[in-house]
């Protein structure tokens, strides 16, 4: 079943370069993102890090590239160790003149638990379109 | 039985059911007139709406009245925004670190 990813964008002021180095080179991702022992654009290449994730839970993040465009398209897998669920993230950039609009899609994240690992993945993940899908949003706010 | 609003929205009668009273209050069989399965059907996936709170029936004379619970279907909203929350924060740390490294090369 196809289901709806989370989408955010950013322009951001530099370069689709300058985006990209910060995306890939572990010095300059130690700055902004998370402390990675090493890390490289390449397909197939796994770290881990022990970061706090979205949640604010401290779980270490089991990643692996899956996607190397330079300068355009970078995809790691994303999952918790020891928990169910495997998402995708993928940082797209598309150069605007010398600023560089930013898409991170998040895919997968309905497979992700919810409420610790004893979350009934598969009942959940019918729900995710109306989750993320117009309805329910505009329902909210609307109340 | 795992009750709680995640579960309650993995149906999609259910999902029919909440999109139905987000508008109006309805009555139960004002509800099951809306669906082709059956009136026992549809009181079964009322009431695990009602066991997750996400929708509340009143008796209101002789009929029992069924009205949406919002601040649940909160909950589920919020899920998803931790996750838009946490993106946007890194966005906002990369969009730091980009103005700083721009400012250091010009000094």
């Amino acid at each position: 079943m196809e289901t709806q990813p989370l989408i955010v964008e950013r322009t951001l002021n530099a370069p689709a370069s300058k985006v990209w180095e910060a995306l890939t080179d572990n010095e300059k991702m130690k700055q902004w993102y998370f402390k990675l022992e090493s890390f490289e654009p390449r397909v197939g290449f796994e770290f881990s890090f022990a970061g706090q994730g979205s949640t604010g839970e401290k779980h270490t993040h089991l990643c692996r590239v899956t996607a190397v465009e330079p300068e355009k398209k970078l995809s790691y897998t994303w999952r918790y160790e020891g928990f169910p669920g495997d998402s995708e993230v993928s940082f797209e950039l598309f150069p605007e003149d010398d600023k560089t609009l930013v898409r991170i899609t998040h895919t997968g994240l309905e497979t992700m638990p919810q409420n610790g690992p004893d979350f009934a993945v598969s009942s959940f993940s019918k729900g995710w379109n109306y989750i993320l899908g117009e309805s329910l949003k505009k329902f909210v706010e609307e109340q | 039985m795992r009750r709680d609003v995640f579960q309650a929205i993995a149906d999609p009668t259910r999902r029919e059911i909440i999109s139905l009273l987000a508008s109006q209050q309805l009555n139960l069989n004002a509800v099951a007139d809306k669906f082709d399965i059956s009136r026992p059907a549809v009181s079964k996936h009322i009431r695990i709406l009602a066991e997750c709170g996400l929708i509340t029936i009143k008796q209101q004379g002789r009929e029992r009245f069924c009205q949406a619970n919002f601040k649940k279907l909160k909950q589920v909203e919020d899920w998803a925004a931790q996750y838009r929350k946490f993106w946007n924060n890194k966005l906002d740390a990369l969009e730091n670190f980009l103005d700083e490294e721009k400012t250091t090369k010009l000094k």
